[in-house]
């Protein structure tokens, strides 16, 4: 069975930690940036909670909101890329290959997301930062973009290893960073060609909806939350 | 390189000279005429105008548009990536280079076929730098009998010169 | 031409290559420095990263690809000028046609700079080239940086060969009065360009043909530069109306930047009788047509977006007109509209000038454009959470004004080994419209020696 990767997000289970960020930082080797080049807009964080505030004082309802590349099936970053950096494989992933990629920064252009990110310096670990630097995930020089791979080094690992033993990857076995991480478990990594995985069933839920979808990019994170209308309309 | 040649600064007396060695029985590929400016509104000036230039520029054109379309097609073949919902071959975006590489063809094509026709094997030939002072040359190369030639370009004003 | 005029003529047009005046060795001075600066900029960027220019997320392209897409305008100006007139026939372009020919050829390699300028990874540009690269993948042929590609060299090439190929006779002239280290540079520049009949009716053929050719690829270059922006599904840059939109701004800072350097030149070279008022007046008001029509384009664009009142593009419609780019987008108004407007309209303000000043505007104006163009939509993207501004830093400023001063200096070294002026073509002028026309092959059997009179002749 071919795989198509997908994710859950529940915005009702969310409580903003982060713990989600800093375990991306942490799998992909990610780099940080000074506080001055941060104020400048050049931290990279691939997966970042989105805050929105609701209502007024003392009535203030906080909504957080994950967002990391949505693997859109219908990628505006895929097609303007001249060197075939970012194309979509054959899990449904969009696929940042960093050796490809001479910088032009047409894909974070078209990206609907803005989940793009750009070295524009040579990253640094100060000591003893380089220590943690994960081995199965290549550190990216100057100039090159790269953005959430949906942690394509475990998806690698878990189908080799499934590969060996003659199985496909079981359902809730293969979890990205940010899933891992998360406490309260909001979010759900699975293969959506599966119907009967907990990421195709959330994905047929009533409370799921996608980001932006009406313009047509084909997301594939469902992000879950209890509309006003499931109140008034459902109760 | 023995040449007779006579240098005229009004056209209409060049055009007349032209004349003047056809009566005398000279082919009109043997008659030069130099000049600083194209005349093409004298007979002088457009008498062998006939090329096919334009034909080989739209030869090369299609030669470019076939090579390029077989070409493209053939690359994104090679290596199938799918970008966005977009067709491995498609036509639409072809296009655009399909165009741009037709006219490239057809542009180098004319200027290769100037080069040829028009630059190469100019070495040795006659010439006379008061050309550029605005003269028109008219002239026989290799006369076979120069003396008979001198009275046809002495004409009102023209000056008759021999190189050799 | 007549005949009386033709030697002062071609004194005039061969003096500023035969002799040097100090003002010479002073521009390129003064922008040899500034273009020094630049080039140690970019060294900086180099070696640095791209993080020292002020691009940001989300804005990815900010300065390096305005001045990209300026200067890809600016070249429009020698096709217009060379191609159109010519294949029409008008004969008062024939002074202007190598100026703007120069034009188009140091402003596309100028903004062809700018791609390169703007990579992550410059060294890695060559992958663009269409060959089979990294594990002989090709370069995808689907992105409009690759049409990008193909569609600028296609234009450079063509547009060098077009101005390249009918300097050759005035190299000849050249050559046959120079002396000196002069006489064999000229001779291996003029490739033995004798001026035989032969020669003249190819060399025509060979314009005339590339003249057909060039203006499709003039519309399609800038066309494809539009896609850039018309492919991606920005607020206010998916439009339909970009392809031809940037077509006619094109043409229209192009004209703008032929009557500056055309008035810099009839000053600097003392061209005044060549370089006449009328020249001017006629570019005038092709600039004030170019400017209708590109206040025609906006007011398009721009009516289609409000109306449709979609709240993504009208963050961008009004952070334009009312927000934080809204004194750019009224100084470009101004310049390129209301002063062109108020200056040509007018026959006497339509002098020397009072182009030249319209020109000065319009360039600003259509440099503003491209800004506008391209900050605020990618400032303002659909999820509000990740907008963000932009400021240049001082890297950018001086790469920009190293290109302003880059233009300069190659022209001013153009002018001195070329003769501005193509000299074979004036003088061709004046026979194409009376004295002379069709005179033919007369008797073939006799020799005629009767004297003409010389009034016919002029």
């Amino acid at each position: 069975m071919a795989y198509r990767w997908g994710m859950a997000i529940d915005i009702d289970k969310c409580t903003g930690c982060e713990a989600c960020v800093v375990a991306c930082h942490a799998e992909n080797n990610i780099p940080t940036v000074s506080p001055q080049q941060a104020s400048r807009g050049r931290a990279m964080h691939w997966l970042r909670v989105e805050r929105y505030y609701e209502g007024h004082f003392p009535d203030v309802r906080v909504k957080f909101r994950p967002v990391l590349c949505q693997q859109c099936d219908n990628a505006p970053c895929e097609a303007v890329c001249p060197t075939y950096a970012a194309h979509h494989n054959e899990d449904g992933l969009n696929a940042q290959v960093y050796n490809r990629c001479i910088g032009t920064r047409y894909c974070a252009n078209a990206c609907t997301y803005n989940v793009r990110f750009f070295n524009f310096f040579n990253p640094e670990w100060p000591k003893p930062l380089q220590l943690q630097l994960n081995p199965d995930v290549s550190v990216r020089e100057v100039g090159v973009m790269e953005k959430c791979t949906f942690c394509v080094q475990r998806i690698k690992a878990a189908k080799i290893a499934a590969k060996a033993e003659n199985r496909e990857v079981a359902d809730g076995t293969l979890q990205p960073a940010c899933a891992q991480a998360c406490p309260t478990s909001a979010i759900v990594f699975g293969n959506l060609n599966d119907p009967n995985s907990r990421v195709a069933r959330l994905a047929r839920s009533p409370r799921g909806s996608r980001l932006l979808e009406d313009l047509g990019a084909e997301p594939k994170i469902t992000y879950l939350a209890k509309q006003p209308w499931h109140e008034r309309d459902l109760a | 390189m023995s040449a007779i040649y006579g240098l005229y600064a009004d056209p209409n007396i060049a055009q007349r000279a032209v004349n003047n060695l056809r009566a005398l029985g000279v082919a009109d590929a043997d008659i030069t005429v130099i000049s600083s400016e194209p005349f093409e509104h004298f007979e002088f000036g457009h008498r062998d105008a006939k090329t096919a230039m334009p034909w080989i520029a739209a030869g090369a054109g299609l030669a470019g548009l076939g090579l390029t379309y077989w070409l493209l097609g053939a690359s994104q073949r090679s290596w199938p990536l799918v970008t966005a919902g977009m067709p491995v071959v498609p036509l639409w975006t072809n296009l655009i280079i399909i165009f741009e590489m037709t006219m490239l063809s057809a542009i180098l094509a004319t200027v290769i076929t100037l080069v040829v026709t028009a630059f190469v094997g100019q070495r040795g030939k006659l010439y006379d730098p008061e050309v550029s002072d605005g003269y028109i040359l008219v002239g026989v190369e290799h006369p076979p009998d120069a003396a008979k030639l001198e009275p046809a370009l002495t004409i009102d004003g023209g000056r008759v010169k021999h190189a050799s | 031409m007549n005949r009386t005029l033709t030697k002062p003529f071609t004194d005039d047009m061969v003096r500023p290559v035969m002799s040097t005046t100090v003002w010479f060795w002073a521009i390129l001075l003064a922008t040899g420095t500034v273009v020094a600066c630049g080039a140690a900029a970019w060294a900086y960027q180099l070696w640095y990263g791209i993080g020292v220019s002020g691009k940001r997320w989300p804005g990815f392209w900010a300065l390096y690809l305005t001045n990209f897409v300026f200067w890809i305008g600016i070249s429009h100006a020698g096709t217009l000028i060379s191609a159109i007139l010519r294949l029409v026939n008008a004969g008062w372009r024939r002074p202007v046609t190598r100026v703007a020919e120069v034009i188009t050829v140091f402003a596309l390699m100028i903004g062809a700079m700018f791609p390169i300028i703007h990579l992550g990874r410059p060294w890695l540009a060559f992958w663009l080239f269409p060959y089979p690269s990294a594990r002989e993948i090709w370069p995808n042929f689907r992105s409009p940086l690759a049409w990008d590609f193909f569609a600028i060299n296609t234009y450079l090439t063509g547009s060098l060969l077009f101005l390249l190929l009918p300097m050759i006779p005035d190299f000849a002239t050249i050559r046959d009065r120079a002396t000196g280290w002069r006489k064999s540079v000229y001779r291996t520049l003029a490739f033995g360009w004798r001026g035989t009949t032969t020669q003249w009716n190819r060399l025509e053929s060979a314009m005339q043909i590339m003249a057909i050719a060039i203006l499709p690829v003039a519309v399609s270059v800038h066309t494809i530069v539009s896609f850039d922006f018309s492919m991606a599904n920005v607020p206010m840059w998916h439009s339909t109306i970009f392809g031809p939109y940037f077509v006619a701004g094109a043409i229209f800072s192009g004209i703008a930047a032929l009557i500056i350097a055309m008035a810099a030149l009839r000053k600097a070279l003392h061209l005044e009788k060549y370089l006449q008022p009328l020249h001017f007046e006629n570019l005038g008001k092709l600039l004030l047509l170019m400017s209708i029509l590109w206040a025609y384009f906006v007011f398009n664009e721009r009516l289609t977006v409000w109306y449709g009142n979609e709240h993504h593009e009208m963050a961008v419609f009004w952070a334009t007109q009312r927000g934080q780019y809204a004194p750019f987008y009224w100084t470009m108004v101004v310049c390129n509209f209301l002063v062109p407007m108020l200056l040509l309209t007018n026959p006497y303000t339509r002098t020397i000038t009072g182009c030249v000043i319209a020109s000065f505007g319009v360039v600003v104006g259509m440099w503003l454009e491209r800004f506008l163009i391209v900050v605020p939509s990618l400032a303002h993207k659909a999820l509000p959470y990740s907008w963000g501004t932009y400021t240049p830093t001082p890297v950018e400023l001086y790469i920009m004004a190293a290109t302003f001063a880059a233009m300069i200096l190659l022209y001013t070294l153009f002018a001195k080994f070329v003769p501005i002026i193509a000299i074979w073509e004036m003088k061709a002028g004046d026979f194409a419209h009376g004295a002379g026309q069709g005179v033919g092959a007369g008797d073939p059997h006799r020799i005629d020696t009767t004297p003409v009179s010389t009034e016919a002749a002029s």
